[in-house]
């Protein structure tokens, strides 16, 4: 411990801390520009100079270490002077264009230039002009007012992994460029706007839309990937103009991945819905509220009057909130039916019954950055969990090893420890190796029911197996290919028995915004059809929430056929295609129109207030499915807040003791997967929900790019094709056209080919066999 | 030819000439009224330095007639939960007693309607009864506002009154007479034998008494635009508004042709000499009221609203004791030998 | 002997008779009523009446929807919206300026960067139905047009005091 002075202040603190660490302990502010909590030291902006006793200069705060009986002054007449140099100097080259820069009321150097400069500029000479970058669709770049502090250089290289940006030449020349013009492709890229201390990188869809000032700022919680991140919507008359984050060291410390920060505008898509609709004689028209709800009851009563109560099903997207999930499974179930799911992509139902309680991390999403070894299973880790790759990146960075069991060899953009590629089928088998390595290793027994012994057992699983060993923390992850996988439960039973044998904790990258709430809500049947089966076996009629079912569910082609039939029901924000299904369209808030309750992967309960009112006629979901009960003359639905029905949902409920990833009875043979290509049908980034498939900003960016048919180079030159022609692909009836892309870091017998995308929507389940053939 | 008439007509013929003559006093009277509004609104002017309504005619000359125009066209608004009989009767009301009491006014020796004996009691019978109308209106209006307005100018009218009337008790003291015309009789000769000499403290209390009757600035809390927005008339609309402004005005020349007639010697010119003489007595009369009347919108020019407190002071402990402690030295001067200087 | 002269001076009227001769002076005075639509009082170049909108020489619009006015408005009298037009500048989509909220304080012209938002010397606008005094983009650019002369006249006048 080190005894310091900061003005006059006597403080003690920890050696090797900095005079601006010191400082902020105690609350002094020091002007800052390229100094950032998050990143590393490069004090190039020197608007931190304080002065030290007996120190001949002033020291730049940020990276001048404390040492004992050092005496700081922050406001001295050196110190002071220094700034305003400092402040004079940033402002030669920096244009006055506040009044049509974005940054302007919210700009770092504004604040600072008031706080710290000088009155007038003595610098007469022409100003330095930059020119500016293209950056994608997302990052509007005004490169003349960079004040070069390179936090945006230094985020890239630190935290996203990746240094999309860089700064060349030297002096009055130096700027901020990509390389080689390519862009930015990141998907944390949305980040370095926040970084930025002035213009110079801002956000595009944003561009001149309104000032700071106007913006009302609420609280909200992330509707996409099941971390839940903490947003901060600004609206202002009533639209959500951007999104920030807030800042939770928990969860998504004060990062946002583009994908929460830009969604956004889908809320304004085109096709929202904002009226309700009916199907009458085959024609759609808008109508009133009570003809909808009428219409709509009157159908589900005359299925239930036909067929009985359990010809109706009632699917919801995982993204709806627990309030609509709890109030949809309360309508199925006291409509008489038990079909009720929210796990659309899923397609192994077999561990249902089976699980302790609720799948979920398995740990702190803290504890990600402090893992020393991990195992990460059929995850697209980047594009799925922006910020949980990342945290998995600081890992690997402070030592960590990161073992991949996944259908393509991804670039994490950090080391990867140990590897096994295989084909979808195969994943199962390659997790098998890893077990059998485990067990060989600790000279441990399997547990009963896993039956390993015609495994082989590769280097590289066994390499995985050491390094899963040796470490203290450690954790078996399972991503969204894993639990969409046919053999999810399998998988499940493998990497929990490889998560024992080794120490580990077990986890579920979680896939959706509500991925946990939806079984707390109890949104999973107890014997009726799940997700699978209640589109295997159509129904006669669904009750539809947020789901649209040629890009939510695993295999398009069935959901497509099944409610082609039956009388639907479809609460939605948006129309889609619905029209072409549907029977009833009744317009439902989505996201920031509606308050209600996510619950992260990590457990948290994270409730949220509405942000701006329902657009049109849209009402929130849980009103409608109220006023449905009412209408249906159910009993208890008499709510008068989202918040009631929370209460009602989790009542008496302790959400961590619910949490629970341990499965049993579930038999693991490693049986021969047929030969024949296989499709990795992964939901591409920006298409995993309704809201951010219509989000036209993301969609510009390379992972927005449409979806190709990769294959590796092997696979193509046995079948003649050449990059970028086209390639027809079969799935049972359905058939695709898309364009052939070489990408060797796949497993021969694998076409990669997104899932949840209106062009490949006609093809059947995401994992199961596809056929390829090279188009004439 | 009237006889001719008055064969045609038979017994209906004294109706009709009394119409005739009803006539031919209100129908000038007016136009006096009319005319009187244009000159409030100049002189006020002028007196603010400013000139007044201009445009209607050459120097605004036809401002009245448009402002009679614009009245008459307008929507006579009853308010809902008013008395609708009596909030229309009030305007009535207040107009009629305004014109009657001309019945018994002289404008020389001849020209009088009905010179009767009692006239000057009949003149304060007459105008007692206006604050009827504005009491009614008060009332009927079923409104705060009026209903306060209503009030005020009640207390302040009967408050008034007994100033007033000591104030001509002075006068028929003087003139030993009732009747208007012996009144104006007993001053001529010279603008030295007008009772405004010997009588001038009563004279003053005439005046100012006068203003406050007709509920004139600086006596107008009844109306206090600033605190009960218009008074008692604030519900009242188009003509049935109208009427109250003519009753108001009616009530002004009727004031300033008793002054005049009182104390002011009526027709009798001031100088029975030459170029004097050879103004008719009618003019003269006319020139007095004028006169009266411009005191009246100088007083409005010039002085600021009294509070009500004030006025009901000035009245009850000011004017009352100053009446009658003139009328004693009135009655007790008439006892004596130089009782000659007082009539 | 103050209170008797007190009570003879009021008993004579003395201070109504000052008021009234202080008024009857004023009755023969020169009249100073200008004759408004006739005649009007002198301007001065900082006055303040109906909005405009002004341009550039080159007949480009020179608003560049800042929002510093509508940040300065204390009546909340300015909407403006903005938006990226076509050529990549920052321009305004909506610029309404409601007259039935401004107290003409000129607050938005002193804020105003590029001097694009004037108040002009222009007083003799109207409303005929409701709605009719909400000054948009279209109508104060017109006005700018219009009054572009004397504006630019008035500011130069008034630089120099700047």
């Amino acid at each position: 411990m080190a005894q310091i002075e900061i003005d006059g202040k006597a403080l003690t603190v920890a050696d090797g801390g900095t005079i601006m660490d010191a400082a902020e302990a105690a609350g002094i502010y020091i002007p800052r520009f390229c100094y950032h909590k998050k990143l590393s030291i490069a004090a190039n902006c020197r608007m931190c100079l304080v002065e030290v006793e007996k120190a001949p200069k002033p020291l730049p705060a940020c990276a001048t270490p404390v040492t004992d009986g050092m005496k700081v002054f922050t406001h001295s007449v050196k110190a002071v002077q220094a700034q305003k140099d400092v402040m004079e100097f940033l402002l030669i080259n920096h244009p006055l264009d506040c009044p049509i820069c974005d940054q302007g009321g919210e700009c770092q150097l504004q604040d600072i230039a008031v706080g710290y400069g000088g009155v007038g500029s003595r610098y007469a000479e022409e100003k330095r002009v930059v020119v500016n970058k293209d950056f994608g669709p997302l990052i509007g770049g005004d490169m003349t007012r960079c004040i070069q502090c390179t936090r945006c250089v230094r985020f890239g290289q630190e935290i996203a992994g990746q240094m999309e940006l860089g700064m060349v030449n030297r002096g009055e020349h130096s700027e901020i460029t990509t390389f080689l013009s390519r862009g930015v492709g990141s998907e944390l890229s949305g980040n370095t706007i926040d970084l930025c201390p002035v213009g110079a990188l801002t956000s595009k869809p944003f561009r001149y839309k309104a000032r700071g000032w106007e913006l009302t700022r609420r609280a909200a919680i992330a509707p996409h990937d099941g971390l839940g991140s903490h947003l901060s919507l600004h609206v202002k008359q009533n639209k959500v103009l951007r999104v920030v984050p807030r800042e939770n060291e928990a969860l998504n410390e004060c990062w946002l991945s583009d994908r929460d920060r830009f969604s956004y505008e889908g809320l304004y898509a085109e096709d929202r819905l904002t009226r309700p609709m009916v199907k009458q004689g085959g024609k759609w028209r808008e109508c009133e509220w009570h003809e909808a709800l009428q219409y709509a009851i009157d159908g589900l009563k005359q299925v239930k009057g036909e067929f009985g109560a359990d010809a109706v099903g009632a699917l919801a997207a995982p993204t709806s909130t627990l309030e609509e999930l709890f109030l949809l499974q309360k309508l199925a179930r006291a409509f008489g039916s038990d079909n009720v799911d929210f796990r659309l992509r899923q397609s192994d139902f077999r561990a249902d019954g089976k699980l302790a309680g609720i799948p979920w991390l398995g740990m702190p999403v803290a504890v990600l950055s402090e893992l020393n070894a991990a195992l990460v299973v059929g995850s697209t880790l980047r594009k799925d969990h922006p910020l949980l790759a990342q945290r998995l990146r600081q890992a690997v960075k402070r030592g960590g090893q990161l073992n991949i069991i996944h259908a393509a060899d991804d670039d994490l953009l950090c080391p990867v420890a140990n590897k096994l590629i295989a084909a979808p089928g195969g994943l199962v088998n390659a997790l098998a190796q890893v077990a059998k390595a485990v067990a060989e290793a600790k000279g441990a027994s399997l547990p009963a029911g896993i039956d390993l012994s015609a495994v082989a057992v590769s280097e590289a699983a066994r390499a995985m197996a050491a390094s899963l060993l040796a470490g203290e923390k450690k954790a078996v992850l399972l991503g969204n290919l894993a639990q969409h996988h046919p053999r999810a439960a399998e998988l499940h039973a493998l990497a929990q028995a490889v998560a024992d044998l080794a120490g580990a904790a077990l986890g579920f990258l979680g896939e959706a915004a509500n991925s946990v709430g939806g079984y707390l809500a109890g949104a999973v049947p107890h014997a009726g059809f799940n997700a699978a089966s209640m589109l295997a076996q159509p129904r006669k009629a669904y009750l539809l929430l947020g789901v649209e079912p040629e890009l939510d569910a695993y295999d398009p082609q069935q959901a497509v056929a099944a409610l082609s039939g039956a009388f639907v029901v479809a609460l939605s924000a948006y129309k889609g295609t619905a029209e072409a299904y549907a029977d009833v369209l009744l317009p439902v808030a989505p996201f920031a129109e509606t308050s209600g309750t996510f619950v992260n992967t990590q457990g948290d309960v994270q409730s949220f207030a509405a942000a701006t009112k329902p657009l049109g006629e849209t009402r929130p979901a849980w009103k409608v499915l109220r006023v449905l009960g009412n209408l249906l003359d159910l009993a208890d639905f008499d709510y008068e807040s989202s918040e009631a029905v929370r209460a009602e949902a989790l009542e008496g409920m302790d959400v961590a003791s619910r949490l629970g990833n341990r499965l049993s009875g579930v038999a693991v043979t490693d049986a021969a997967v047929g030969g024949g290509l296989q499709r990795v049908g992964e939901v591409p980034i920006y298409q995993g929900d309704a809201l951010v498939r219509r989000a036209p900003a993301l969609h510009g960016t390379m992972d927005g790019a449409s979806p190709k048919a990769w294959l590796s180079g092997a696979l193509m030159d046995k079948m003649g094709v050449k990059e970028g022609e086209m390639v027809i692909l079969r799935q049972g009836a359905g058939e695709a056209r898309l364009e052939a892309a070489r990408d060797d870091r796949l497993p021969v017998d694998a076409v990669r080919v997104a899932a949840a995308h209106p062009l490949t929507a006609a093809l059947g389940g995401m994992m199961d066999p596809i056929q390829v053939e090279k188009a004439s | 030819m009237m006889t001719a008439i008055q064969g045609f007509l038979g017994p209906w013929w004294t109706l009709a000439w009394t119409l005739a003559k009803i006539l031919v006093i209100v129908l000038p009277l007016m136009g006096a009224v009319a005319y009187l509004t244009l000159a409030e609104r100049k002189i006020i002017g002028y007196m603010q330095v400013r000139i007044g309504p201009n445009r209607v005619g050459i120097k605004g000359i036809l401002q009245p007639l448009a402002d009679a125009g614009k009245l008459l066209f307008k929507e006579i608004i009853i308010p809902a939960k008013s008395n609708k009989y009596l909030f229309l009767l009030a305007p009535v009301l207040s107009i009629a007693p305004a014109l009657a009491a001309w019945a018994v006014v002289p404008f020389s020796p001849e020209l009088v309607l009905s010179n009767v004996d009692a006239s000057l009691l009949f003149v304060m019978a007459i105008t007692s009864m206006g604050v009827y109308g504005v009491i009614v209106a008060g009332w009927a209006s079923n409104s705060k506002y009026a209903f306060l307005g209503a009030m005020r100018s009640a207390a302040q009218i009967v408050s008034y009154e007994l100033a007033m009337g000591f104030a001509l008790v002075g006068v028929l003291m003087a003139a030993q007479s009732l009747n208007l015309v012996e009144i104006v009789q007993g001053q001529e000769g010279g603008f030295w034998n007008w009772y405004f000499i010997p009588l001038f403290p009563l004279f003053v209390v005439y005046i100012v008494a006068g203003v406050a009757e007709t509920n004139r600035a600086p006596f107008d809390v009844a109306e206090g635009e600033s605190e009960i927005v218009a008074g008692f008339h604030v519900e009242y609309s188009g003509m049935a508004f109208a009427v109250f402004f003519l009753a108001e005005y009616a009530n002004m020349i009727l004031i300033a042709m008793l002054t005049s007639l009182m104390f002011l010697g009526g027709w009798d010119a001031p100088f029975h000499a030459a170029p004097f003489t050879w103004v008719p007595g009618f003019v003269w009369l006319a020139a007095k009221v004028s006169f009266v009347l411009l005191l009246f919108l100088w007083f409005r020019a010039t002085f600021p609203r009294y509070r009500y407190d004030q006025i009901m002071r000035l009245g009850w402990k000011v004017f009352i004791p100053l009446t009658l402690a003139w009328l004693m030295v009135v009655g007790a001067a008439m006892q004596t030998p130089y009782g000659y200087l007082f009539h | 002997m103050e209170r008797i002269i007190s009570l003879f001076k009021s008993l004579l009227l003395i201070e109504l008779l000052k008021g009234m001769s202080i008024t009857g002076r004023h009755f023969f005075s020169r009249k100073i009523t200008v004759q408004f639509p006739e005649e009007r009082t002198p301007m001065s170049p900082r006055f303040r009446g109906l909005h405009a909108q002004r341009r550039y020489p080159n007949g480009e619009e020179r608003c560049i929807a800042c929002k510093l006015c509508e940040a300065v408005c204390p009546a909340l009298a300015i909407t403006i919206e903005s938006e990226e037009r076509a050529d990549g500048t920052r321009r305004t989509s909506r610029y309404d300026i409601d007259l039935y909220k401004c107290i003409f304080c000129g607050f938005c012209e002193e804020a105003c960067p590029v001097d694009a938002i004037v108040e002009t010397r222009f007083i003799d606008y109207h409303g005929e139905v409701r709605g009719d005094l909400v000054q948009t983009k279209e109508m104060l650019l017109a006005t700018g047009d219009r009054l572009e002369a004397q504006i630019a006249a008035d500011r130069a006048a008034d630089a120099k005091y700047r």
